[in-house]
Formats: structure tokens, sequence, C-alpha cells
């Protein structure tokens, strides 16, 4: 996908912009507010990456401009402020999703990913299905090639959660903001055990594991051959 | 100090009262004078009615050639003592003489005419001026007889008036005294509350200057200035622990963050010294990016501590339920338990609510936990608990662990902290630290107590209705 990044510290902008390319994605790069506003508004990205804190015009404010013309495009903020009210006027600025400084970039990535297909997907439907996986919002049934499941509440949203990427990488962050609302790790390697549980429920009886690690990164469920 | 003085409100509140009071006191006097000198006059005037009424009865045709043989004899009768004196005026002496008993006018009549008047002896009795009584003040009561002629009875009113100006010097001079008494009394206070001020402001100046551990002189009295120096004083204590805090973690991130930093960097030097195959490289490298985490999340555990040590966290608080939480966080960590073969022992009372944030709570919570499973052997046990208490609700982890020997139990809240017997394990030594501050934002106190076996840890938080966030 085509992804601008407004970054003021070149060498990070540098960095960033070796890492998506070798990821398969093509890049612009923008190192204050003013032109990187001007190159945004050209439409013909797919993805923006704001640092929070530009020179000529604050990464927010770029992205209050954008969404001023009924540019939808998503951005994600970078910031170097991670308190819970930060992200909050981070996100009511329009953008829509934010990341503090350091991250990892499979953490960057896989939130990249998430934001485009987003933006793209069809409105979401109550009966979701990954191979012969199913699951029912409505009735918060799922059942695999037919067998009923029985999930935990909690196993339940994240293997919606799941679904709702399938195909995409999601980190442990991404599951504990998403699913448990929590804006911190806790040491124990909680997220691992409970997709460990996920996946004995959903893929223990069965010969096509759906549910797969990937490593440094996190999960995804899919359907691979 | 002196022109400060005339600045302070107490010296211009009692300058006010001191005004006030002296008007006060100048009227009272006044108005006691007044009325001394009016009973006195009516008492002259009283006895002068009489003496010419007794004259006047004795000769009720009025035949003035007796009346005159009379007032001679009166006259002459009380020598230099007397108080009174009599005189009759013929209607050619009324047209002859001058000054102030001339000015009489006469009466309606027909009938005796009254006219009292204050004058001078000399212009009663027609003496001439320069005489030595002259000038005596005197009452007089002038009556009009027939055929023209004037009976004047006298009364001779200088003692009174002696007595009567006197009083009022002394009203005068009790006056001014009052006026200069208020005014040093209010000079006095003006300049103790001045002194006690200074010191406040000579020990705001020292703390300024950085003597943070200065604090303002608290006396004895247990007034309103004492109870505010001690109030002050508390917040001094306060921000010089912050202050310390402050300190504390500069020093200890510039500790325990620059071994790690050392030992990423020698790695990476070490394999630049030759040439190294592949996967050498890749392996240097992503030990690398582990030790780069493992500094982030001390880095954002710091963080985290000094920012709710320091308030942050405030504006997103709101009614937590503490119950929910703990059950949310409980079947978090149910796997876990499993995994590691512990029984996770759950029980949680419903309802317990408290003003916070749930992020930190829960974060706290989580690091309990987190120390729990980290500490307790395979097949042990960890309790989790929430309770509502008389004095308010308890969270609180016990493991069977090792537990903490009760002399360390206080320093392993510091930041940093890790007990000789847990080098081995992983971890910052920041949890607890961070439970404590969490706690401390949210009022509650954090207890370590021996579980017997292992260590029980509990978060007491104030009753729901005194709960808020500090």
């Amino acid at each position: 996908m085509k992804i601008l990044v407004i970054e003021d510290d070149r060498d990070a902008a540098a960095f960033l912009s070796k890492g998506l390319s070798e990821s398969g994605h093509s890049v612009d790069l923008a190192y204050d507010g003013e032109d990187g506003l001007h190159l945004a508004s050209t439409g013909s990205y797919d993805v923006l990456i704001v640092d929070r804190m530009l020179p000529c015009r604050d990464g927010l404010s770029v992205i209050r401009a954008l969404r001023g013309t009924e540019d939808r495009t998503p951005a994600l903020v970078l910031s170097a402020l991670g308190e819970v009210d930060d992200r909050v006027t981070g996100l009511a600025a329009g953008g829509d999703d934010y990341l503090v400084k350091p991250y990892a970039f499979a953490e960057l990535l896989a939130r990249l990913d998430a934001l485009v297909r987003r933006s793209q997907d069809a409105p979401v439907e109550n009966q979701v299905r990954v191979g012969d996986l199913e699951l029912d919002r409505l009735t918060r049934r799922v059942t695999r090639g037919g067998q009923r499941i029985h999930l935990q509440p909690r196993e339940f949203r994240l293997l919606e959660y799941l679904m709702r990427h399938t195909g995409q990488v999601v980190t442990r962050t991404m599951l504990l903001e998403n699913v448990w609302d929590y804006h911190f790790d806790p040491q124990t390697n909680v997220i691992d055990v409970q997709i460990s549980r996920l996946r004995s429920k959903i893929d223990k009886d069965f010969d096509r594991p759906l549910l797969h690690t990937v490593r440094g990164a996190g999960y995804r469920l899919a359907e691979l051959d | 100090m002196l022109e400060g003085l005339f600045r302070t409100t107490v010296f211009r509140l009692s300058l006010l009262y001191a005004v006030v009071f002296s008007l006060v006191a100048a009227s009272a006097l006044g108005v006691l004078h007044w009325a001394t000198k009016s009973e006195l006059r009516d008492q002259n005037d009283a006895r002068l009615r009489l003496e010419t009424e007794v004259l006047l009865e004795r000769y009720p045709d009025q035949r003035i050639p007796a009346l005159l043989e009379t007032v001679r004899q009166q006259n002459e009768q009380d020598g230099r003592n007397r108080v009174f004196f009599y005189r009759v005026l013929g209607p050619l002496e009324r047209r002859l003489i001058s000054g102030a008993l001339a000015d009489i006018p006469a009466g309606p009549g027909p009938g005796p005419a009254r006219t009292y008047a204050d004058m001078r002896l000399g212009d009663a009795l027609g003496l001439e001026p320069g005489t030595l009584p002259y000038d005596v003040p005197v009452r007089v009561l002038v009556t009009d007889l027939r055929g023209g002629y004037r009976l004047v009875v006298g009364r001779d009113v200088a003692d009174q008036r002696v007595v009567l100006d006197h009083t009022f010097q002394v009203a005068l001079v009790a006056t001014g005294v009052t006026f200069l008494l208020a005014l040093l009394g209010g000079g006095l206070m003006g300049m103790d509350v001045l002194r006690r001020i200074q010191g406040v402001r000579r020990a705001a100046d020292d703390i300024m200057a950085g003597d943070l551990s200065r604090r303002l002189a608290v006396g004895t009295r247990d007034d309103e200035f004492d109870q505010l120096s001690v109030r002050l004083n508390a917040m001094l204590e306060r921000i010089e622990q912050l202050m310390t805090g402050l300190r504390e973690v500069t020093d200890n991130v510039a500790h325990d963050l620059r071994s790690p930093l050392t030992r990423m960097r020698n790695r990476l030097e070490v394999t630049l010294l030759e040439a190294r195959d592949q996967s050498e490289y890749r392996q240097v490298m992503s030990d690398t990016v582990e030790d780069a985490d493992q500094l982030i999340r001390t880095f954002n555990a710091l963080l985290a501590i000094a920012r709710a040590e320091a308030g942050v966290g405030l504006e997103d608080s709101g009614e937590v339920d503490l119950a929910a939480l703990t059950e949310e966080v409980a079947e978090l960590y149910e796997g876990v338990a499993e995994d590691k073969s512990i029984s996770l022992d759950t029980r949680i009372e419903p309802g317990l609510r408290v003003r916070g944030n749930r992020q930190l709570l829960a974060q706290a919570l989580t690091n309990l936990l987190d120390n729990a499973f980290k500490y307790s052997p395979t097949g042990g046990r960890v309790e989790l608990r929430a309770a509502a208490d008389p004095q308010g609700p308890v969270l609180s982890v016990s493991d069977t662990g090792p537990g903490i020997p009760e002399a360390e139990r206080e320093r392993v809240q510091q930041r940093f902290v890790r007990l000789e017997s847990s080098r081995s394990t992983p971890g910052s030594g920041l949890g607890l630290s961070l439970v404590k501050a969490v706690a401390r934002l949210h009022q509650a106190t954090l207890t370590l107590t021996d579980a017997g076996p292992g260590l029980r840890a509990a978060l007491r938080f104030p009753p729901p209705q005194l709960s808020r966030m500090r």
C-alpha cells in the first residue's frame, strides 16, 4: 500500500521508510507539517503516519485540517506523549490509532494493516467465517465444521476481534487494548495464555490450524494452505 | 519595618478602629458635658425664680421704696461669700445703662414678665469696666415690675463654670488618649503580624533558594497563624518528598539504566570487532532488541510511577467497580494459573466502588498478581480477595511463595529494590513501587503481611463516601 510518513526526525523517517519499503509498501516522506499536509491532501495515500510534534504545523493540526476537507484517509499518530489523555486528544483530533514512541516495528506494521483494512471493509456483518470456523455476533454462536464450540464471553470477544482482522497480524498490545481495554503491559504473558486457551478450543480437534503465532509480532487468524 | 507596618491590614484596621472609638468616646463625653451644663442651669434658674418670688411675695403691692430697701439689706447681708445679688432698676436708670442688661427686651406685660440671661457681673451691677469682679460670670433673672421698674436677681456661677470647663478639658484629653492608645495597640498588633509574616516570607525565600528542608516556625499559641503554618509545613513536606522522589528516580535511572545500556553497547562493539557469520549477527541483534525492550519496559514503569506519585491520572478518574475489575483481572490470570499448576482462588464481594483511575487500578492489581504467580512454586496457591471491610474496600493477593522477611517489607516498596533471594528471577524491582504509588493516589494503603507461608499484599481503600483521589 501507499504510505505517507510525516516525521521531522530524518533518521527515524529514513528508517521507517526503509522498513516499510522492505515490507512491500511504497513510502513518501515529509519532514514538516506544511509539506505533509500538502502531500496528504493529494489524497493518493492508503494510510498516513503522522508524528505529533512537527515543525511548521503540528501533527494533530495536519490531521484536523485533512478531516476538515472530508479526507478520511486513515492516520496513525506517533508520539512521545503516552498518557491516556494524550491518546484521547490524539484520537479526538481525527487520528485513527495512536502509537507511543519507542514502539516495535512489528507493532507499527500490524496497526497500519488493521487501519487500512478497517477503512476498506464493508460494514460489519453479523456472520463471519474463516475456513470452516463460523461466528454469529447476534446469537453469539461459534461453530467449526458444524460442531458447536462453547466460549467464555471474553474468549468470544477475543475470537471476534481476531476474525474481524482475519489474515492480519494482531499484536499482544492491540489485543490488550481492544479486547480488554488495558493500556499497559502486564509482565506475565497473559495474552499468550489466553490465546493458547482459545486455540485449544477452536483448533485442537481439527486438522488444519487457523490461529497462528507470528514470531516476534503476534498472532494471525487465517486459513493457510 | 515601619513603612511596612503602615501597609499592613491590621494597622489600617486599627487606625479605623481608633478613629471610630475616639468618635464614640468624644460623643459620650460631649453628651455628659452638655447634660451637666443644662442640669446646672435648670437648678440655677429654679433658685433664681424662688429668690425673686420670695422678694415679690413680701411686697405684693409692689411698693418700690420698700423693695429697694430690702434689696439693699440683702446685698449687704452676706458679705464676700454671698452667691446671690439683687438690683432694682428704675425707669430712668434703665435708659441710662448700656450693655447686656439694657439689651433685655421688656416683657409683653401686663403682670411680671421674666427673662433669664447669662452675662458678666459688671454688666449686671453696672460696675466700672476693669474692676476685679467685673468678668465674673453670672446668671440673672430679670422681672419687669409695674411702673417701668425692673428687678434683677443674679447668681454667681464662676465655680460652676470652672467645673464645667474642667470636665470639658478632661473629655478632650480622654478622647485624645483613647485615639493614641488605639493607634498604639494597632501598631503593636500590626508589628506582631508583620513579624510573623516576615518569618514566613524568609522561610519561603530560603526554600526557593533551594533549602527544601526549611520549615515555617510554629508557635505555641495554636492560633490561625500556627494552624496555617502547620498546613503549609505539611505541604512543604509533600513537596520535599516529591523532590526527593524525583532525585531518587534520576539516580535510579542513571544507575539502573546505565548497566543494561553498557551491556548492549559492549555486545554490539565486541560483535563489530571482527567479521562474523550471518547467524551470529542475527543472534546478537535479536538479543539487543530484547535488551532494548527490557529498557523500554523499565523506563515506562518508572514513568508510570513518577506520574502516579505526582498525581497525574486524576483527570481520567471516575467511579470504578472494584469487584468487576477484580473479576476481569482474575479471568485474565486463570489461564496463567492453569499453565503453572497454581490454583487461583478468587473470592469477590459485589458492589465495591471507589473513585479512581481504572487503568492504574488494573495495573496495580496485575502487578500484585504477576508477583504472586512469579514467586509461588508449582502446585502452590494464589488467593485473590475483594472484600467490603467496614473501613472500606480491601483488595488482597496472597501467595505461597517464599514471602518477604518482615525487616525488608518497607524496603521492597522502593524503586529498584529486589531481594537477594530473587536476583535469579526476571524483574525490574518496580512492580511494588507502582502499586504503592497507585495506592497513594487513591488514598489507599499498601500493607505487606506474612501469609504463612508466603506473602499477603493488601490494598485498603477509604470508605466509599470518603473515597476521592488525592
